[in-house]
């Protein structure tokens, strides 16, 4: 627990997931020049620009120990919705994109009121609304529809300076979330709340205001997210979504968040999101075939959580 | 009376309402849908509605036993699609190879359900995540497994009897549920593993100091898991014929819907093989109503949503009238 001198510091306070980042950085330094360019560099941030958000999303919900599996559907809802609307109105992109942004804060809100007055389990009460949501979209098409405004189509793609712009727009929403879960009140809460419900709302907090307004961020982001995706794919493809809330719980839980709330890490989550991307480009790079990418994902799956287990060191943010 | 003499008295143990929600619930639906259509209550539709349950049901059996000890395997879906990806191959269409097959998927689903429960069992992990993992490398072994195509014919027979019906009327496929079921629910009334598996779900670290070996009960629960998987690959792959590449997909949700709806919740200790039975039927009669209505795809995956959040929504409710709250 006492830090000795600035290394014994680091060593505790770097989430661990790091350390993995580095070895596999290091590999990919070592293997080939095609890893260490800087446009593939920037070609990773920008893969993981929406994972990022859709996992800093779900860390509000995870943290306070309930879990949204929602958010997949719901980036691929957005998605369509957003290129649809940008088609239809092309000269309006500013308010399409304010709109899709509330459509998706709107579902999660509905999300939190519904786990409040329903008294249901928040995975039951999400994986319902999965269908729900999933079935939204194809009402409104089975094929890709639509193209994407250039302002999201920048900001998935386009560089600021030679930064990536996705990246400016994952380290505002990382800040904003490190603010509000690590160093506020309400976040505070949130993790009281994930550490025990019980005792939380016995101390007096309003579990069902920190219900809703955790589902209201997660929608919130992954309505963030959908907009990148379609600014990536360029036109809204229904099946987009599909399976992202598995990714982002991947990456929560890889991030040093355990499954069942009270403990959260931005940077844990953001180094997870690189580890991932990372793996993926390195991979790639090495043209290990699809199939057995998968299974090496799985396996780093298992091998991380293990290696992450509880026991370790806990304190408080 | 006095107040001695109350507290001693007992009544003959009913089943609690929370225990009978979800009965409730499906006796509601059964007579929602035979008001929509009167198909619904001749027997042929009935069974035929029970046999589509059968892979679903077989499979939900199992992880009854894992929630109950506040875990939850994503894996099972995987495990299905090796399942039925391992028969397919290994009987490659020859009839010696029929009873090899069988065993080859029940093996793969044990084998696997082994391998969640030792790693979650000792190395003390979120089951979420774990069985999360292992499903994308069961997925992945799967993929590598069939290239990416369907491979393997199953033996000839295998289709014919699992889907005949036996008397032209019990489809074999709904006996198999049955057998699968009352299996379950043996093991989890008569058996040292089933009480132990309440106990330890309810409070496991009381259960430990009492002595019960949570580990075994642990590792022992997943097989279980991964067993009836197998067996509910078996069914499906019955159902459908060919293995495809990945004919689970998905299915975890599905049997975690039902199990849910049965009455386990993630605190453990609660839930019971028949609630999961009469969960998975909830399920599948809320699909046949929205598939009878001639809804096209979009609307049915909307009320399949739809029927999960207010199924669980009612049994939630009618738990909470008796005290109980999930």
């Amino acid at each position: 627990m006492r830090p000795r001198g600035t290394a014994a510091l680091v060593y505790q306070e770097l989430p661990r997931i790091y350390w993995a980042l580095i070895a596999l950085i290091l590999i990919g330094v070592a293997t080939g020049p095609q890893f260490r360019t800087l446009s593939n560099l920037a070609n990773i941030l920008d893969q993981s620009a929406v994972l990022a958000v859709l996992a800093l999303g779900q860390a509000f919900v995870i943290a306070g120990g309930m879990i949204d599996l929602s958010v997949g559907q719901l980036v691929g809802l957005i998605t369509v919705v957003a290129c649809m609307m940008f088609d239809a109105f092309p000269g309006m992109s500013l308010l399409v994109i304010v709109g899709c942004i509330a459509l998706a804060a709107l579902v999660g809100l509905i999300n939190g009121e519904l786990i409040n007055r329903l008294r249901m389990p928040p995975l039951i009460l999400t994986f319902g609304m999965l269908s729900v949501l999933q079935g939204c979209i194809f009402v409104l098409t089975d094929r890709s529809v639509g193209q994407v405004a250039p302002a999201i189509a920048f900001l998935s793609n386009g560089r600021v300076l030679g930064v990536p712009a996705s990246l400016l727009l994952v380290a505002i929403v990382a800040a904003a979330a490190y603010y509000v879960l690590q160093r506020s009140v309400f976040g505070w809460h949130l993790l009281a709340m994930g550490n025990s419900a019980d005792s939380a709302r016995k101390a007096g907090l309003n579990l069902f205001s920190l219900t809703r307004f955790a589902f209201l961020v997660s929608g919130l982001c992954a309505g963030i997210a959908g907009l990148l995706v379609a600014g990536r794919l360029g036109t809204g493809f229904p099946n987009a979504g599909n399976g992202l809330e598995l990714d982002a719980i991947v990456a929560v839980v890889l991030g040093g968040t355990p499954l069942k709330g009270g403990r959260v890490s931005v940077a844990g989550i953001l180094g997870a999101v690189l580890f991932l991307g990372v793996l993926n480009n390195l991979l790639n790079l090495m043209q290990v075939p699809a199939f057995t990418q998968i299974v090496v994902k799985g396996l780093i799956v298992i091998t991380a959580t293990l290696a992450d287990r509880p026991g370790r060191v806990v304190r408080p943010a | 009376m006095s107040t001695m003499t109350d507290s001693l008295w007992r009544p003959t143990r009913l089943p609690s309402l929370e225990e009978a929600a979800v009965w409730i619930v499906l006796a509601a639906l059964l007579l929602l849908a035979g008001l929509t259509s009167d198909a619904f209550f001749k027997l042929n539709y009935l069974t035929n509605l029970v046999r589509q349950a059968a892979p679903v049901g077989i499979t939900a059996v199992g992880v009854t036993f894992v929630m109950l000890l506040r875990g939850v395997d994503l894996s099972v879906g995987a495990i299905v699609s090796m399942s039925a990806v391992a028969c397919a191959l290994v009987m490659d269409g020859k009839p010696e190879n029929l009873w090899l097959g069988i065993l080859a998927a029940s093996a793969c689903g044990a084998l696997i359900g082994l391998a969640n429960g030792i790693l979650i069992a000792h190395g003390k992990v979120s089951s979420f995540i774990m069985t999360l993992g292992m499903s994308i490398v069961v997925y992945g072994l799967v993929q590598m497994g069939t290239g990416g195509t369907a491979r393997g014919i199953v033996s000839p027979g295998f289709r014919e009897t699992l889907n005949s019906r036996i008397g032209g009327v019990l489809p074999v496929l709904v006996i198999c549920l049955l057998v699968a079921v009352s299996f379950g629910v043996f093991l989890q009334s008569r058996t040292r593993f089933g009480r132990s598996a309440y106990l330890i779900g309810a409070n496991p670290e009381a259960a430990r100091l009492a002595g019960l070996p949570v580990n075994r009960v642990t590792v022992i629960a997943y097989i279980v898991s991964g067993l009836f998987a197998g067996l509910g690959g078996l069914a499906l792959l019955a159902r459908t014929g060919v293995s495809g590449t990945n004919p689970g997909a998905g299915m975890e949700f599905d049997v975690l819907a039902a199990v849910v709806l049965g009455g386990a919740t993630f605190a453990g200790g609660r839930g019971s093989v028949g609630g999961t039975f009469a969960g998975v039927m909830v399920l599948f009669i809320a699909l046949n109503l929205a598939n009878v209505a001639g809804m096209p795809f979009a609307a049915q995956l909307i009320i399949k949503g739809l029927i999960i959040i207010a199924a669980s929504a009612a049994h939630s409710w009618i738990g909470s009238r008796s005290g109980g709250r999930s």
